[in-house]
């Protein structure tokens, strides 16, 4: 049994492979399609060579019913924004939320719950909306203006974590859908708005009032949020589904051409190989790992600076105080691509918690990534009918809501951001809301 | 404004809405399907202002689901044998999205709850959904029906404490199918019907086939002190104008006829003169007639053979034989309830007031007549009553008639049944009774089977339970205001549950119909086969069988006996 037919036989059945190798069909020209499997054969052999040498693999166990009979204590966070797309020109209509889903299967009383944790309705035109500071710019570009939805709605998943650790919650877990650290670079550029002041005090009371506007934009808001994040009690993963890039692969390469395991000559053509095939982690990794495997994680810097466009700009040298990533991989499902698992600190019970993550996995077979943060992606979606019409009376509900159900914890900041006259109220609210 | 702030807020408005349904988002259990639900809206009035109204709909639908259940997580629960709530899946999350059809609007700040207006401007999405109060829910229904002679069938199916009144007046004057399937109340909602028309003297002729309607009788003195009501038994009269239906009898109850055999029987028909009165009589003698024809050879008709005529002779005498056994049965139904006074069928030509008259219900107890026959016989007698309204005379007073069982006298085209006499009489008193004021009622398990173009002349629909998917799709086809989603809900109805739509009331309502106990029959009640097979006692012939029986299985066994 070789390598070699063992690896030839995964790339047969292998959907995302397949999928790349269309794609270059489309795209890339003869020689590129000729060679694409080939290629990618090749690199995955290496790369479980290394990966071996490294001892990198790990295996997983996951017995549904003894896992969940085990870990039905657990109380996990499930944490997913959604932002509408809907966009006409003249005004920016925009709903952004972030949603939590908690659940502890064994709870006595009340097991789950959804949290709208973070909502903001408004128009992006207003001068006087409550999320960022006015710009005033005939030419604002549709680019721009998605950049601001992203760079909003990352914020906002950021702020939920922060929100669930300010209130010192107990959790044994907590997920976000997506990266745990998302790449700051679009935000760099030129004319990007600060937050308003109201958005950054509600959101992150950790930043100080006094200070300049400069530490209201999303670089400098985001960072200090990171490092609060990273300061949590409780473990925190961002999981995402499919990788577009290689970090994993080429952090691997990188740490070898550092130790010398790997001439310089080697690893940049092997780096110039993986760029022209556009061979990603997923690809590779779906190769070589088993259902029920895992990778264990490795630090990656993920804001490389000069890397693009930023070069040069103010914020270059931001971009070394982002803290490190650690990226490890788990392939949950036979047909699906190993899913990505980001973290600020290196995992304190590395195999408890991918088995975790395996685990719930397992519930969604199909897309091969943890059901809970399906569940919070339904929740968090904004629904189409949320035209512009409605969103005014939605906002009016929220708010009533928020009020008859005294729920503060959940709402709260959402009704701060909804409304001016809730200026005052201090950010952890201590009851009494419709004083 | 006042009303609508005592009334429990039960949802949120949904997605987009137009000026004829929306959908709103339901708080668990705090409202049913068929419910009547309210919103508050601002609608552009005619001199540019803008009002506050409230917006009154119906549940149509509701369902439930929980849209953060993965669907695929179904498969490893099971295949693990993992119990859900060890696991993180949501199990809470139900929802329940609610299909709201739009009745029309009231203005707010008035008074009483006035009659409802159609929408002309869209419920305003995220509004809140209300539960208006019964008393309220009443009162619009009464201010909406808005008629002299309101009619109480029940209450909303899903509010007791709402009764539902239907109008009187377009009950009568137009025309109304039933249906459902057997024991689903049709025939109790037909009662509740009749008892209000007798309480408001209203004239009714009822064609009873199983006796449903004998309660009446019984209970007349009793219940129903000021009017009179009349149980008559059918007699085969026919006039001498009505050959046509003397013809179609003998042709289809008789043997199958070859061309010279009808042509015979056309000119025996000719030839002997029938004077009116029993038909049974006439048919005799034509049958005595056709033998001494045959028996004479050709000599009267040139081109018929005697071997025909003895075949229409023939016929004649088992149409005779077969009207005989009918009338008997008929009979022998009647002898079982000695107690009721059932009088022979009056002349409908002649004295239809016997039938018709104010205050007076009149039954037609046509059990055991086969539809043919049957047929012939209520074709006769609404076509003479129906003259009488029609004559500027008007000999008799408005009239009610209902028919049960109405596949047997108005069968689909479908069916291949022509030449059914009823049809075409039925057929004009619904396409005419409007202007004379001759309403019918058609009832019916199979509506599938009763002819369209009548079926769609019904203005009023009360449908209760349907399984077969084909006599589902039959009332949605005959009806302008019954919705699929009505349709859907068909096979779910209760006993006595009904779908009530069209012009009696002003949108379709499942209504629990009234059910009146006291107008069962009590000699033939509900059928109980278990209670009369214990008190079964064999007839002295069937005894006498059994006694032969056992002599011939004696002769048989001896006879198969080997010799040896
Ligand atoms: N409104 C009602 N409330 C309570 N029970 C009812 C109601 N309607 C019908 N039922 C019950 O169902 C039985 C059958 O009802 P009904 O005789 O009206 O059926 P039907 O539709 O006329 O059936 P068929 O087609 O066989 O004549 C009744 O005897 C009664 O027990
Ligand atoms: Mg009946």
């Amino acid at each position: 049994m070789t390598l070699k037919v063992d690896i030839k036989d995964k790339i047969k059945q292998n959907s995302s492979m397949f999928v790349n190798f269309i794609k270059n069909a489309i795209t890339a020209s003869p020689k590129v399609q000729n060679n694409f499997l080939e290629v990618t054969t090749k690199v995955a052999e290496t790369a479980l060579k290394i990966i071996k040498d490294a001892d990198l693999i790990v295996d997983l166990n996951y017995k549904g019913k003894e896992f969940w009979s085990i870990n039905r204590c657990k109380t996990s966070c499930f944490i997913d924004g959604g932002v509408d797309r809907t966009s006409i020109i003249s005004s920016a209509p925009l709903s952004i939320r972030a949603g939590s889903y908690i659940v502890k299967p064994d709870a006595t009383s009340k097991r789950e719950f959804f949290e709208e944790s973070m909502v903001f309705l408004g128009d992006l035109y207003d001068p006087k909306n409550e999320l960022y500071d006015f710009v005033d710019d005939d030419f604002e570009e549709d680019q721009m203006l998605n950049k601001k939805k992203d760079g909003a709605r990352i914020i906002f998943e950021a702020a939920t974590i922060v929100k669930h650790i300010l209130l010192n919650k107990k959790f044994d877990y907590c997920f976000l859908h997506g990266p745990l650290e998302a790449t700051v670079m679009p935000f760099t550029v030129a004319g990007f708005p600060t937050f308003t002041k109201f958005a950054v005090e509600n959101m992150f009371p950790f930043i100080s009032k006094n200070s300049s506007v400069e530490a209201r934009h999303f670089i400098n808001a985001y960072l200090e949020a990171l490092n609060y994040i990273k300061k949590s009690k409780f473990p925190i993963y961002g999981i995402v589904e499919t990788s577009n890039s290689a970090p994993y692969i080429k952090n691997l390469l990188f740490n070898y051409k550092i130790k010398g395991t790997i001439s310089d000559k080697d690893y940049n053509s092997v780096i110039k190989t993986i760029k022209k095939y556009k061979i990603t982690d997923s690809h590779i990794l779906e190769i070589i790992l088993s259902s029920g495997q895992a990778l264990k994680p490795l630090e990656v810097k993920k804001q490389l600076a000069g890397f693009t466009v930023t070069s040069g700009s103010a914020w270059e040298e931001k971009m070394d105080s982002f803290p490190k990533v650690f990226i490890g991989y788990i392939k949950t499902s036979d047909n699906q691509a190993p899913v990505r698992i980001e973290s600020l600190n290196y995992p304190k019970y590395l195999i408890k918690d991918y088995e975790y993550i395996l685990g719930t996995s397992r519930l969604l077979p199909n897309y091969g990534f943890p059901v809970g943060l399906n569940v919070v992606d339904k929740f968090a979606k904004i629904p189409n009918w949320m035209s512009k019409t409605s969103r005014k009376y939605y906002a009016t509900h929220l708010l009533r809501q928020a009020i008859k159900n005294k729920d503060q914890n959940t709402v709260s900041l959402a009704v701060k951001i909804l409304s001016k006259k809730s200026r005052s109220w201090k950010n952890r609210p201590i009851g009494g809301i419709s004083k | 404004m006042s009303k609508l702030n005592n009334w429990k807020a039960i949802g949120t408005v949904l997605g987009e809405t137009d000026i004829n349904e929306y959908h709103f988002s339901l708080k668990n259990y705090k409202a049913k399907k068929g419910d009547i639900v309210t919103t508050a809206s601002r609608l552009p009035s005619t001199d540019g202002t803008v009002i506050p109204v409230t917006v009154w709909g119906k549940i149509s639908s509701i369902e439930r689901f929980n849209a953060f259940f993965p669907a695929e997580a179904a498969q490893e629960l099971t295949n693990e044998d993992i119990d859900i709530r060890d696991t993180i899946l949501p199990t809470t999350k139900d929802e329940l999205r609610c299909k709201v059809i739009i009745l029309g609007y009231t203005e707010d700040g008035k008074e009483k709850i006035s009659k409802l207006l159609p929408l002309n401007y869209p419920v305003m999405p995220a509004a809140i959904v209300k539960y208006p109060s019964s008393k309220d829910v009443e009162e619009l229904f009464i201010s909406d029906l808005d008629s002299s002679h309101p009619i109480s069938i029940g209450n909303l199916l899903a509010r007791k404490d709402v009764e539902i009144k239907i109008d009187g007046d377009n009950l009568i004057s137009r025309h109304i199918s039933v249906w459902g399937m057997s024991g689903s109340g049709k025939t109790v909602f037909v009662r509740r019907i009749l008892t209000e028309l007798l309480n408001l003297k209203y004239p009714s002729f009822v064609l009873d086939i199983h006796g449903d309607y004998l309660g009446f009788v019984q209970k007349q003195k009793k219940y129903f002190p000021d009017n009179k009501v009349k149980l008559f038994y059918p007699n085969l009269s026919v006039r001498a104008e009505d050959k046509e239906i003397v013809y179609t009898l003998i042709d289809k109850l008789g043997n199958t006829l070859t061309d010279p055999q009808r042509d015979f029987l056309n000119s025996l028909l000719e030839k002997i003169k029938y004077e009116g009165g029993s038909l049974l009589q006439y048919i005799k003698l034509l049958n005595v007639k056709a033998r001494e024809f045959a028996s004479s050879g050709s000599a009267s008709f040139k081109n018929v053979k005697p071997a025909s005529m003895f075949v229409v002779a023939r016929s004649l005498r088992i149409v005779s034989k077969k009207l005989e056994n009918m009338e008997q049965t008929n009979a022998r139904h009647r002898r079982k309830m000695s107690h009721l006074k059932f009088e022979e069928l009056p002349d409908s030509a002649t004295e239809p007031e016997k039938i018709i008259s104010k205050g007076q219900m009149s039954i037609l107890y046509l059990r055991g007549y086969e539809n043919l026959p049957a047929s012939a016989i209520v074709s006769i007698v609404l076509e003479n009553l129906f003259r009488h309204r029609q004559e500027a005379s008007e000999e008799i007073a408005p009239f009610f008639t209902v028919i049960e069982e109405a596949h047997n006298f108005i069968p689909s085209r479908s069916e291949n049944k022509d030449d059914i006499p009823s049809v075409d009489t039925i057929r004009k008193v619904i396409s005419e009774g409007r202007k004379f004021g001759t309403g019918v009622m058609i009832i019916s398990q199979r509506p599938s089977r009763v002819d369209e173009t009548i079926a769609s002349q019904c203005n009023s629909q009360v449908v209760f339970r349907i399984v077969n998917q084909r006599d589902q799709r039959a009332t949605t086809r005959d009806s302008e205001t019954l919705s699929n989603d009505d349709a859907k809900q068909l096979p779910n109805l209760a006993n006595g549950q009904g779908i009530i739509s069209g012009q009696i009331v002003n949108y379709s309502l499942p209504v629990q119909i009234k059910f009146d106990e006291k107008l069962i029959n009590d000699d033939i009640g509900n059928e109980n086969f278990i209670d009369t097979v214990e008190n079964w006692d064999d007839k002295e012939s069937v005894k006498l069988r059994k006694k032969f029986a056992k002599d011939f299985a004696d002769i048989n066994e001896i006879d198969s006996r080997r010799a040896n």
